[in-house]
């Protein structure tokens, strides 16, 4: 099992740095410039700019550059837009946010979703199962960022009962409508996942063993079917819980959040070539642990599963 | 009832939900106000300023979001005044001005002081201006400041031309047959006795560098080698004249200010600048903290290192969260700033910013914000800011390719559409028809373009060689223009967009042109449109750096670079012809000329005057729709009594 980890995680390092080179070739094809305005700039100025950032530099050398500050001090720089604020600092700052509504929306996510999915398996085709399932789809089809705006006209602007927008802490009553909007489409999908997966399960061998032992039917239920039905939910738990955590771009967007993903999607915008490629590289490593971690987790729910 | 049937019902029911809170909220139209009309409990304003400001250094960003920080965190010599943009005095007391407008000297007052504590002087702008030039500091702004003597020059990091044996330097006016008649500040003092308006103060302190300005403008030549040689191959006059003359870098030292005493700045420019005065309040010409700034280079505006002069200072900065000022109890007017607290919340998200309003969350707001599909219930309300702006929407067109190369083919496709028609149907607008704003700069004759005439439009076409025919259904159609050649590029937003179709339209309906659309991101945008790489029209837009028409006029007075190809030495002959003329009426005069010969060559093709439209609370008071959304923040205050209110857009008529 350690071996096992321990190899995973080297080969982590070198997909990191592919994907931190894939990225930089991407900014550095995009036209534009960090600097570019609606008045073009006097060829004097434009100049001392790209020599103030090296960008006037061949483009080896700024590569070279951009590695070594990575791999020699974990350091992606100092942000183009914002002036002498280093990368390192504004992942350090915003991660909180996203973290926050993320791994709230998530709890919520998975709270909901688990015990609706699992009631809906249990009573298949039910009136519990249709309806729930209904909710699922829709949950499922409604962006974002139309379910958003949709609680803000509900909540905020008619109701006047929450903040329609910003950060205002944590905790505070400003979470409440990201949160749900975040979670509606993980509610559904863990909601869908928990049910297709324990139906498999309460069909398989050994919970008609289970139930032949004679035990009860919520045993059967939370020892046995939960732990093979939730399967398929660990492994989308991964994934999703490193996009929640890297913060999402739409939401932190219509909620004006101060999180990774408004700082991501406003880098790709702004040209911002150390801010795009350290967030990358942020998301590219939290995904690469999360998955890590499914693996882990997934040798311990499934007693066929084994690592060499 | 059916599973399927239940689905709809449960989403019918959902809809209703939606739509029964939003006709709530249209309801509520009947109010007087756009939303909750509650004042913050303390004595605050919360602002959004727009997308999240790049810097809080006022050399750095050319943005109006931080222009509007930067008006609370640091002050100039003089400062915007809230309703008509005039400069008012703020650091420097009061000023003298010579005859021809090219020598400025400042009086500041004595009780200026930084956050910090120390004392403002005359040095602290000498640092601020060489400064916001150095190449170092790299500012986008260095350009406004190119009017101060040798400015431009040791922005590009120039030379100049000395013999070593005499000492003497070459001048410009030798090399250069256009060059203009010299400004009394680089006239010989002797000779400029007639210098300043009689009656007031003599030309104060005489000092070396006063007499060092006042000396012919010196030749300057390019820094770089290769740039230098490749200008001294193409004149061989002029490198016969620099063979074995040694060349001096210019310097900070150079530039045209001096602290002529402790509280006493003088600025010598290089042309006759009426504007410059305006120009002042500038962002790049507010003073920075030359202690801090070199102590902490780049991290000197962190809110743990950053020593501001305005009426603010920084109480708490989280980038996209919100920067918070507080009243600088050190600022030479404190007992007159009303408030205690700015909170400026960064947002560009329109829909965002008035959900924030509406609900009490933020007392006013930046320009442009009121989206166009809430304009109808927000115009009417009487917290609705209308104004005329100093800004104009305008296409650009690549005058480099056919078959726009050919001015009958672009005055066509300007004639074809009904600016009033727009206009009426953007409701905040007004037609234009020339390149300034209307209605902005106040005795400017600004001149008439042409007006909507479709008979003449179609005329025009045919006589370029692409008739358009009138077809039997009565609509049109010009076979033979090269549509695949023309196209209508613009920035992805929903009302640049909207833009786009109706323009479309109407050439389509008068023309029986189709002309595709094709948007981009913003800086794809604006690098096509930079470097010609487009065909036909690109969207332009331009709000003034100063209040004068020559911020708009001067677009195209730098050649190459103004996404259009067009370039014209008359154009930039009659320009330099209006800036040095000292009577303003007659200069008015001539940059309107030069206005209408600009759009006489249909470089580009005006379609309006911007309007401010934004929204401000009732009970905030002292801010002003002005035509630069520029707020002297400590003249803003929240009032409690209701009585008091402002009931509608605020006069805008001087105190």
């Amino acid at each position: 099992m350690l071996r096992f980890i321990v190899r995973r995680l080297l080969v982590t390092i070198p997909t990191i740095l592919v994907v931190i080179t894939i990225t930089w070739g991407l900014i550095k094809l995009a036209p534009g410039n960090f600097y570019s305005g609606e008045k073009k700039l006097p060829p004097a100025i434009e100049k001392s700019i790209r020599e103030k950032y090296g960008l006037d530099k061949p483009w080896y050398q700024q590569y070279g550059k951009t590695m070594w500050g990575i791999l020699r001090h974990f350091d992606f720089g100092t942000s183009l837009r914002f002036e002498g604020q280093s990368v390192n600092t504004i992942i350090r700052r915003s991660l909180p946010v996203s973290a926050a509504v993320g791994l709230l929306a998530y709890l919520l996510a998975l709270i909901v979703g688990i015990t609706t999915g699992s009631v809906a398996a249990l009573k298949q085709n039910s009136r519990w199962d249709y309806s729930s399932m209904a909710l699922a789809m829709l949950g499922i089809s409604v962006p974002n960022f139309v379910l958003g705006p949709i609680l803000v006209l509900v909540f905020s602007l008619g109701l006047y009962w929450l903040p329609p927008s910003r950060w205002g802490g944590f905790p505070s009553r400003n979470l409440i409508l990201p949160v749900l909007t975040l979670s509606a489409i993980y509610t559904a999908y863990i909601a869908r996942l928990t049910r297709a997966g324990m139906l498999e399960v309460l069909r398989s061998d050994y919970i008609r063993t289970a139930r032949a032992k004679g035990l009860s039917e919520r045993d059967v239920v939370i020892r046995h079917a939960l732990r093979g039905g939730l399967m398929p939910v660990v492994s989308f738990t991964g994934p999703a819980l490193a996009f929640l955590l890297t913060g999402t771009v739409v939401v932190e967007r219509i909620f004006a959040l101060p999180g990774l993903g408004n700082y991501f999607i406003q880098a790709a915008l702004n040209r911002d070539e150390p801010l795009i490629i350290g967030i990358v590289a942020f998301i590219a490593i939290t995904l690469l642990l999360m998955n890590l971690l499914v693996d882990i987790a997934y040798a311990y729910l499934d007693p066929r599963v084994r690592y060499q | 009832m059916s599973d399927k049937l239940r689905q709809i019902v449960g989403l019918v029911l959902l809809a209703a939900l939606a739509g029964s809170t939003y006709s709530c909220t249209v309801a509520s139209s009947n109010e007087e106000f756009f939303g909750s009309t509650t004042p913050p409990a303390r004595n605050i304003l919360r602002y959004v300023t727009g997308d999240e400001p790049e810097s809080l250094d006022p050399a750095i960003s050319n943005g109006q979001p931080e222009a509007r920080i930067y008006m609370a965190l640091y002050e100039g010599l003089v400062e915007y005044n809230g309703k008509t943009l005039a400069p008012d005095p703020a650091l420097a007391e009061r000023w003298r001005i010579n005859n021809d407008s090219s020598e400025y000297t400042f009086y500041l007052r004595h009780n200026g002081r930084w956050s910090n504590g120390d004392p403002i002087d005359a040095n602290d702008f000498v640092y601020s201006f060489r400064r916001a030039l150095a190449k170092e500091t790299a500012s986008r702004n260095a350009y406004l400041t190119y009017t101060l003597k040798y400015a431009q020059a040791y922005n590009e990091q120039a030379v100049f031309v000395r013999d070593p044996a005499t000492g003497q330097f070459l001048l410009a006016k030798d090399f250069d047959d256009s060059f203009p008649a010299e400004p009394l500040s680089s006239s010989p003092i002797d000779g400029a006795k007639g210098e300043y308006p009689s009656g007031t103060e003599g030309p104060a302190p005489e000092t070396p560098f006063h007499r060092q300005m006042h000396t012919p403008t010196r030749l300057t030549l390019p820094g770089n080698e290769k740039a230098r040689v490749k200008m001294l191959d193409a004149n061989p006059k002029l490198k016969a004249a620099v063979t074995g003359k040694e060349f001096v870098p210019v310097t900070g030292k150079d530039v045209g200010i001096e602290a002529v005493d402790k509280y006493t700045v003088r600025i010598y420019l290089v042309q006759p600048a009426p504007f410059f005065l305006g120009l002042l309040a500038h962002q790049v010409f507010r003073i920075v903290p030359q202690q801090v700034v070199e102590k902490y280079k780049e991290a000197w505006t962190q809110p743990e290192h950053i020593v501001t002069c305005g009426p603010f200072k920084v109480k708490f900065w989280r980038p996209y969260d919100k920067l918070v000022v507080e009243r600088d109890p050190m600022y030479w007017d404190a007992a007159n700033v009303k408030l205690d607290e700015i909170d400026f919340y960064p947002s560009s998200d329109n829909p965002t910013i008035m959900n924030l309003y509406k609900v009490g969350e933020v007392d006013a707001v930046l320009n442009h914000t009121v989206p166009n599909a809430w304009l109808d219930v927000v115009k009417e309300k009487k917290d609705y800011m209308n104004g005329v702006e100093a800004s104009i929407d305008y296409l650009l067109i690549n005058t480099t390719k056919p078959p726009m190369n050919d001015v009958r083919v672009r005055k066509a496709f300007n004639l074809a559409i009904d600016k009033d028609a727009w206009a009426a149907w953007r409701r905040i607008v007004k037609p234009l028809t020339a390149f300034t704003p209307e209605g902005i700069f106040p005795g400017y004759p600004q001149p008439k373009g042409e007006q909507f005439n479709t008979e003449e439009a179609r005329r025009l076409l045919g006589e370029a060689g692409y008739p358009v025919v009138k077809k039997s259904d009565g609509s049109y159609s010009c076979p033979k223009f090269p549509v695949d050649q023309v196209e209508y590029i613009y920035n992805t937003q929903e009302s640049n967009k909207a833009m786009a179709e109706w323009m479309q339209a109407q050439w389509k309906q008068n023309l029986g042109i189709t002309i595709s659309l094709r948007n981009m991101d913003w800086k794809t945008f604006l690098n096509a449109r930079a470097k010609l790489d487009y065909k036909g029209f690109a969207r332009g837009a331009w709000s003034a750096d100063y209040m004068d028409p020559f911020t708009f006029l001067s677009l195209f007075y730098t050649g190459g670079e103004n996404g259009t190809g067009w370039q014209d030495p008359k154009y930039v002959a009659m320009l330099d012809e209006a800036n040095s003329t000292l009577d303003n009426k007659k200069r008015y005069e001539l940059l309107a000329q030069a206005e209408k010969y600009m759009i006489d060559a249909q470089p580009v093709i005006p379609i309006d005057t911007g309007s401010v439209n934004w929204v401000k609370k009732p009970y905030v008071k002292g801010m002003y729709p002005n035509a630069g959304s520029l707020f002297p923040w400590k003249y803003v205050y929240i009032e409690r009594d209701q009585a008091k209110w402002d009931y509608g857009t605020p006069s805008m008529a001087a105190d």
